[in-house]
């Protein structure tokens, strides 16, 4: 055998230990969590439970599905889409400030970090609890909703405009710089064009994951549909909870679908 | 858009050589008005009132006040829930993850080529991903009773559907090249399959998976609202007894614990792209 | 011994890829398929290993029909014929050695192809055939990161890893640079002359299809036009090929009539 090949086998790369130890680090963890699965027992006659919420699923109540007045399904819908549309509007500009003072490549490092361990905070704080806090505001209703949805959206939303800020192609401004520019001329030219889409295709992307987390804030009385399907689901009324499942099924895949066509036009111009 | 431009003319500019553009209207001031018509139905029907929030929006924040100074002698009783949340996130993410593959099979066009089965896998994925978790770990407790087992269930509904969908995307947009390549060499479609796609979809999955489990921990703590086991049990709990600071204390665990979990993420997900 | 007889290709929406293709290649030998696109170039290359299908006539290699070949027969057909792309078609998230190995996984027990382990054996063996194609140093770094010229090496390596006894290339240059395009062509004719293994190339570049092969196929719509030694090659005879729209240095001219 060729000496240069021996050579080059014995300097191939040796990292099982270190595969070996993910891998043992990784069954465990899955062993560590598998106990997790306990249950305080199946509630009596779970089959006969399962069956009935499956027919009042598949089989939705009409009448409500299709009620115009304020207390029916549409109405339910419209409200939970203002909630959400409003909030993402107040959640995607309170970000903008603060997505630009945790940006590691314009903030000092200091205010950067501190930024992001705020936006880190507010993050993790459960929706329920700002929904509570902000109850003691407005009183219950979409008017807490909205304002919870604002908080819960600054989040994700700032975490990805700092992506964006991050990822900005500087030579445009290098450019800018070379032909005398100030300090708002720079941004204005620079950066905004550049930043724009991708911003408003952030919101767009948060809208739709508000429309579904909204049933956290009915739950709590800040206003859409989850009051009312939480009520139906407790009292058993499972084709009305099939109405609302049926309309929010039906508004999410449209505003995707329509939010899908928004973001790739955003993004090809 | 042909009507937008018969409306609103486009601009004629004529150079002083009689050469002549057309600069199309600008769009900007009619998508502007579209939000701006959306902004004000919303703020009818939501009953959005600046005066009221800038008189009473003090009293946000007594709540997080009340929460200072945090209850430490609480977190006797948090640990066991506090890691419940994570195993929950961890083993639901991991389920749902796993169900997903061969569903994302069916529904990327290249390697199921049977349209009609790629729209129903598709839509499945569509409808599963608009269920609210909430309600998903809802109906679970009524199937499976109160617990972390309905929270795990829901977790791997959602992840289920989530990971499905960013799969089938990533398999679509494999390079089917090195694929060609191990047919030519003899190989069975299965064999190609395994060596020559799944090393590049791979990173993207593992990396995915990540990112949903980290997300998956903090929506855990919400879970626990409907009864669905771990931390959000005893805040809910600890809320409506207005016992705040030990929310505070709960809130700040959390928060060190989506953190250490976020890092440790974050850093294999850099070594996987 | 690739042998066509009569040899026809229609596809299935009626447009006819080759027609009436006679053709006879022996073992060893270095041949330049040349034609415009679309002439069925890569449809004549593709029908030898069966990654397409032919309508009519016969085509044998080393007197196997081709055509009564499936599943396992055709896979084991398929392991002495190696193939080469123009987009080279490597796993680019691995590494070059992982590459090359691939070329091992349809003999190897199912549960070391689906787990991806392979035996140093199979390694070294691997290495052996980096190192013909002159890249042994790049061994352990991910395929992506090499340049366009390397990696339709490591293409060629993984080929060569399979003990081929022919080589198809589908326009194995026609992504790379000049200068590169060359030293890949150098390494086509070591390994033809070398090993004795039979090397056919589609290629757009004549002056390199002239300099390598020792014998040229022209191919118009589906036919040859043209089969010899590549020292007969002419302006003539490359009109007929091109139309009249190419000569000999690969200049394009101007369409007649």
């Amino acid at each position: 055998m060729n000496k240069r090949i021996e050579e080059a086998y014995a300097k191939r790369p040796k990292n099982w230990v270190y595969n070996t130890v993910l891998a043992v680090i990784t069954i465990g963890l899955i062993i560590w969590s598998a106990g997790v699965v306990e249950t305080s027992g199946s509630t009596a006659g779970g089959g006969q439970i399962a069956r009935n919420v499956l027919k009042g699923l598949f089989t939705p109540d009409l009448k409500f599905l299709f009620d115009f007045s304020t207390s029916g399904v549409p109405y339910l819908m419209l409200e939970t889409l203002c909630i959400a549309f409003l909030g993402t509007i107040v959640g995607a500009i309170i970000s903008v400030p603060l997505a630009f003072i945790s940006a590691s490549t314009l903030a000092p490092k200091p205010i950067a970090f501190i930024g992001r361990m705020l936006i880190m905070a507010i993050r993790t704080v459960p929706n329920f609890i700002y929904a509570l806090a902000f109850i003691r505001v407005s009183g219950p209703g979409p008017f807490a909703g909205l304002l919870t949805m604002g908080v819960c959206s600054v989040g994700m939303v700032s975490k990805m405009y700092i992506e964006a800020i991050e990822d900005l192609d500087v030579h445009v401004v290098e450019s800018l710089d070379a032909a005398g520019c100030n300090s708002w001329q720079k941004i204005r030219y620079g950066i905004l064009p550049q930043l724009m889409p991708n911003f408003a295709s952030t919101a767009i992307y948060r809208f739709d994951i508000n429309l579904r987390d909204a049933t956290i804030l009915g739950m709590v009385g800040a206003g859409g549909f989850g009051a009312p399907l939480i009520f139906a689901m407790n009292g058993y009324r499972w084709n009305e909870a099939g109405a609302i499942l049926a309309g929010l099924i039906v508004l999410i895949l449209i505003i995707e679908f329509i939010s899908t066509k928004i973001r790739v036009k955003l993004t090809r111009g | 858009m042909k009507l937008y431009d018969k409306i609103f003319r486009p601009t004629v500019y004529t150079l002083p050589n009689g050469k002549s553009v057309e600069k199309k209207a600008s769009r900007a001031p009619f998508y502007a008005l579209i939000v701006l018509i959306m902004c004000a139905v919303s703020v009818k029907i939501t009953g959005f009132d600046m005066k009221i929030l800038v008189t009473r929006i003090g009293q946000f924040f007594v709540i997080f006040q009340r929460m200072i100074p945090p209850k430490k002698e609480i977190m006797s009783a948090v640990w066991e829930p506090l890691f419940d949340t994570v195993k929950m996130s961890l083993i639901g993410s991991l389920v749902g993850s796993l169900l997903s593959v061969p569903f994302a099979m069916l529904a990327s066009t290249n390697v199921c080529k049977n349209r009609v089965v790629v729209s129903i896998v598709r839509l499945m994925f569509s409808i599963v991903r608009t269920l609210p978790t909430i309600v998903t770990a809802l109906i679970a407790t009524l199937f499976f009773g109160l617990g972390t087992l309905a929270g795990t269930i829901a977790i791997a509904v959602f992840s289920f559907a989530y990971i499905g969908k960013l799969t089938y995307e990533e398999i679509e947009t494999v390079d089917m090249g090195s694929f060609e390549a191990m047919e030519a060499m003899g190989s069975t479609k299965t064999r190609a399959f395994i060596t020559a796609i799944i090393p590049q979809v791979l990173p993207f999955f593992l990396s995915n998976c990540l990112f949903n489990f980290e997300g998956n921990v903090r929506y855990a703590a919400i879970l626990g609202y409907v009864g669905a086991g771990g931390i959000g049990i005893l805040l809910n709990e600890r809320m409506s007894l207005k016992d705040y600071s030990s929310v505070g204390m709960m809130l700040i665990s959390l928060l060190i614990t989506v953190f250490i979990i976020e890092s440790i993420s974050r850093y294999f997900r850099k070594k996987l792209v | 011994m690739i042998k066509f007889e009569d040899v026809g290709k229609r596809y299935p929406n009626g447009f006819e890829g080759l027609k009436h293709i006679n053709l006879s290649i022996e073992q060893g030998e270095f041949v330049a398929i040349i034609g415009l696109s679309g002439a069925g170039k890569s449809t004549l290359i593709r029908t030898i290993n069966r990654m397409h299908d032919v309508t009519s006539g016969k085509l044998t290699v080393d007197d196997v029909d081709v055509m009564s070949l499936y599943g396992k027969q055709l896979r084991r057909f398929r392991r002495k014929i190696g193939m080469i792309f123009q987009s080279f078609n490597l796993i680019t998230r691995t590494t070059v050695i992982k590459n090359v190995m691939t070329a091992f996984v349809p003999d190897m027990p199912w549960y070391r192809s689906t787990f991806g382990i392979y035996n140093k054996e199979e390694k070294i063996k691997a290495l052996e055939c980096l190192d013909k194609v002159g890249i042994l140093d790049k061994a352990f770094v991910r395929a992506d990161q090499l340049s366009g010229g390397q990696q339709q090496r490591v293409a060629l390596a993984r080929t060569l890893a399979q003990d081929p006894q022919i080589i198809l290339a589908d326009e194995p240059v026609a992504a790379l640079d000049p200068v590169t395009a060359k030293q890949v062509m150098d390494d086509f004719k070591r390994i033809n002359e070398d090993m004795k293994i039979t090397v056919l190339i589609n290629i757009h570049h004549v002056d390199l299809a002239l300099k390598y092969a020792s014998r040229v196929i022209g191919i118009r719509e589906g036919e040859i036009v043209y089969d010899g030694p590549a020292s007969d090659v002419n302006e003539e005879v490359l009109t007929k090929i091109y139309k009249g729209k190419v000569d000999n240095e690969g200049n394009v001219q101007e369409e007649e009539g």
